[in-house]
């Protein structure tokens, strides 16, 4: 067996150390992964800089192929045709697969890809897998996005003639903290030392942001506050920020993400023109994926002609007897894909309600992403928006990387003697933070889009007489009401607590988001009356689940019940 | 629902914001919050005390970080105290001793320990008073945060680094602070030793029967129009007693001054909760791709 590709890391590597302390700084390289294709870009002393790999590509295919003892990725591979991808061999949409349990959706509409993903639907990790010589050889989402990123790392290190260790890299806005921890882990063992995780729209903002900065410095202005509205759909994800940005300040006023991107729209139309495909496709036999994979192929092709055609001739022999031969149009694939839209719109709607500003002060709609070069979201964008053209000067696919080398020269401390990297985004939390209490729901503490660093604290209290102990259990999501819905953090025991009935004791929970964006949850029982003997308070970095969380929730739902159960202090009337 | 009811939801609904306000506000004396690692907190009367107990020009008032974490060095206001009188003429900057530091030293820009005798007002360089609308609040916070923000400081000491933070998150409290209406009010009564106690029950009849009318209507708003249409009559109430506030607390009229903020304080809640309620149209990460497949 040969040398595995990456480093094997503890995963306390990266979360240990001091975010960034060197005496000689390092100009961070930003990255941003995407669920199809990766970029890489550096601040090069005056600007950012986009790496080519040897055959001069500033886009890779994201993807890893298992098909000799050395994995390869999308970074240094050269595919002999597209077919090969999908051949079972390769690994690919990591980003959609990482950090989820076998109960997740998105976990299951990967089911059709072509290599194996298999879940028990039990709320763990699910099981993939690469076919080699006929045989299905494991491997995780973080494994395969290591074996990439060492690619990536090896390739940007040739090109700046130094070796590379910290990065900024963009993560979808939907991502959870867990999500998170686990690029994190993917980053370590690739020996990749994440300075900052940005939400890809937050990194467009900052470009933004710069551009306006620049823009004012020409007309010798003052540069008074701008309103931007990004959208970014990519082929995972779909995000948007609404950022408020003056003097090279991104001041990001509110984030909505959700998991949808291209790779739904291609699976939409997959179905679409063979509404038998997971059936078919279920055994996961060589002439299926073989199939499938010419399915997939095709329709992709079709998709991005219909970018710029009004339609588009299919015809595929899946060479299992059946053919698809079928002109297809733009109406007929917006049509199929409605739904997908519609939650775009959604989603722009909710962000700026979130962020409090009218669309009417909206100064610039930027829409980047592969999928912001299909006619019907361009539509979308601007009609939401009311406006009838979207900004100018961002190269849709290269928005977010660049804005992550930007802040990677900023968090590395460089300074430009222009004012280029005067700049600043002022983050808020994605997603609310909360714990479990009035019977199930979830209450949340942080809530979504607060600046930060954030600190705020809620008082509870207990349900029974002479409850002593209490069960903290902490989520993260958008706020649904059943605390399920939502992602577990993780959960720990106040115990302690003075006997009274029930509604009197006072429970305060403290959450704590730091400038690292590390989060942290205080607890403790309130003590009365100096005789009282007080009770230590519990401090505890979150989040400590880890794969297989998924039935965490439900067994502390079995051995407690509701016997320690907390609900919040009902204001008195 | 019986009215009793849906004034219990009304009042409790989109309470916690107020609700994490009150446990934030350590200045208020029904809040016996104590920690056993906590020291003790400087109390107004022993800040004039002469006994120099807790603290010296280098500890100031900031409590320090880790089990303290009530007693915090986010929360706002620890001791509210007007203007310069307090302000210890003779601070230094703790990295070049010049003289008068104020969040950042004017000669070596090092980031100062938080001051809690530097009022939101000050930190902004206004004058204290009510109505700043026309202020440029948002420019000067995104100066403060290119200054302090702890994103930009790490090639500093790590005491800078935990200066840069604190300050960072005092500058955020503030600007959020100033920035609407019925939290400034609430702010400037503080700074004059005002506390309002937002939990205290209503026993204003009119108010009650008031309360009970707008929740009527709002559960019987037909559609969104209706519902905007309530929003509107809301933000023209707060706009109305914003004013009363202004005129009461420029005559120092400060019972008066509470009631309105009292008034703000429960057509803010209307409004929250309408719009709450009109976001049924929100977008949640549940996995549309299978659904849809």
């Amino acid at each position: 067996m040969a040398e595995p590709a990456y480093t094997v890391a503890s995963d306390s590597e990266n979360t240990e150390e001091e975010k960034s302390s060197s005496t000689f700084p390092e100009i961070a390289i930003g990255i941003d992964i995407g669920t199809s294709q990766c970029s890489v870009a550096v601040w090069n002393g005056s600007q950012v800089e986009l790496l080519k790999n040897t055959r001069n590509q500033k886009m890779m295919r994201s993807y890893v192929t298992f098909k000799d003892e050395v994995p390869s990725g999308g970074v240094s591979n050269q595919l002999s045709h597209e077919h090969e991808l999908l051949s079972g061999a390769a690994i690919f949409n990591m980003k959609r697969l990482i950090g989820r349990v076998d109960t997740d959706p998105v976990v299951h509409a990967s089911r059709s890809l072509p290599f194996l993903v298999q879940t028990m639907d039990i709320g763990v990790r699910p099981f993939i897998a690469a076919l080699v010589n006929n045989v299905w050889r494991s491997t995780t989402p973080e494994e395969a996005l290591a074996i990439f990123l060492v690619e990536l790392r090896a390739m940007a290190g040739i090109q700046l003639k130094r070796p590379v260790r910290n990065v900024v890299l963009t993560i979808p806005v939907s991502f959870g903290r867990f999500q998170l921890t686990r690029i994190e882990r993917a980053c370590a063992m690739a020996g990749l030392h994440v300075l900052r995780l940005m939400p890809e729209p937050t990194a467009v903002a900052l470009l933004y942001a710069q551009q306006q900065q620049q823009t004012a410095h020409d007309n010798m202005g003052s540069g008074s506050e701008k309103i931007g509205l990004i959208f970014n759909m990519g082929a995972g994800y779909c995000d948007v920020a609404v950022t408020a940005t003056a003097g090279g300040v991104s001041q990001i006023r509110a984030l909505a993400g959700t998991t949808i991107g291209g790779e739904d729209l291609l699976q939409n139309m997959m179905h679409h023109l063979l509404p038998n495909a997971e059936t078919l496709f279920s055994t996961h036999g060589i002439s299926e994926i073989k199939a499938i994979g010419l399915l997939r192929v095709a329709t992709q092709d079709a998709i991005h002609k219909l970018s710029f055609q009004a339609s588009v001739q299919i015809d595929v022999d899946l060479g299992n007897g059946s053919k698809i031969n079928k002109v297809l149009d733009r109406q007929e694939f917006e049509e199929v894909n409605k739904k997908v839209f519609e939650k775009c719109e959604s989603l722009i709607i909710q962000c700026l309600h979130d962020a409090k500003i009218e669309v009417e002060d909206v100064n610039d709609v930027i829409a980047v992403g592969g999928c912001s070069y299909i006619p019907k979201v361009k539509d979308l964008v601007l009609n939401v928006c009311k406006r009838q053209e979207l900004y100018k000067g961002m190269n849709p696919l290269e928005a977010a990387v660049s804005g992550a080398a930007l802040e990677g020269a900023v968090a590395s401390g460089i300074s430009d003697p222009f004012g280029n990297l005067d700049l600043l985004t002022i983050q808020v939390t994605p997603l609310a933070i909360g714990i479990r209490a009035d019977g199930g729901k979830f209450v949340p503490i942080i809530a979504r889009n607060t600046t930060m660093p954030a600190r705020k604290e809620m008082t509870f209290t207990t349900v029974h007489d002479n409850q002593t102990e209490a069960l903290i259990i902490v989520y993260e999501g958008e706020g649904q009401q059943n605390a399920e819905e939502n992602h577990l953090l993780g959960y720990f025991k106040i115990v302690g607590i003075p006997s009274a009935p029930k509604g009197v004791p006072e429970i305060s929970v403290c959450l704590d988001i730091d400038a690292s964006n590390v989060l942290r949850v205080y607890a403790s029982a309130k003590h009365r009356g100096p005789h009282q003997k007080a009770m230590p308070s519990m401090e505890v970095r979150m989040p400590t689940v880890d794969d297989g969380h998924g039935w965490c929730a439900e067994a502390l739902h079995r051995a407690y019940g509701s016997t320690s159960d907390l609900v919040t202090v009902q204001k008195k009337i | 629902m019986t009215r009793q009811r849906q004034l219990r939801t009304l009042l409790s609904s989109s309470s916690s914001s107020a609700r994490l306000r009150r446990t934030l506000n350590p200045s208020n004396p029904n809040l016996p919050i104590e920690f056993a690692a906590k020291p003790p907190s400087p109390s107004l009367s022993s800040f004039f005390s002469p006994s120099p107990t807790t603290y010296s020009n280098n500890h100031r008032l900031l409590p320090g970080r880790g089990l303290d974490f009530l007693g915090n060095r986010r929360l706002s206001g620890k001791i509210f105290l007007s203007s310069q009188s307090a302000r210890e003429l003779d601070s230094k900057c703790w990295n070049c001793n010049a003289a008068a530091p104020f969040l950042v030293c004017s000669s070596c820009r090092c980031i100062q320990p938080v001051d809690q005798s530097v009022d939101y007002f000050q930190i902004f360089g206004l004058e204290k008073k009510y109505d700043i609308e026309d202020q440029n609040l948002d420019g000067k916070y995104k100066d403060w945060q290119k200054k302090l923000h702890p994103d930009l400081v790490h090639s500093k000491s790590k005491k800078e680094r935990e200066y840069a933070a604190d300050q960072s998150a005092r500058v955020i409290d503030a600007y959020c602070t100033l920035t609407k209406p019925l939290s400034r009010a609430i702010y400037v009564l503080k700074l004059e030793g005002v506390n309002v106690d937002e939990e205290e029950t209503i026993s204003e009849l009119d108010l009650l029967a008031e309360i009970m009318e707008i929740r009527e209507a709002v559960e019987e708003a037909a559609d969104s129009q209706a519902l905007n249409q309530i929003q509107s009559e809301m933000q023209e109430k707060i706009k109305h007693w914003s004013n009363l506030f202004a005129n009461a607390y420029r005559d120092r009229n400060f019972g008066e001054a509470v009631t309105a903020i009292r008034r703000m304080t429960y057509y803010e809640r209307v409004t929250e909760e309408i719009s709450d309620s009109s976001r049924n149209t929100r977008v949640v990460d549940n996995g549309f791709a299978a659904r849809m497949s």
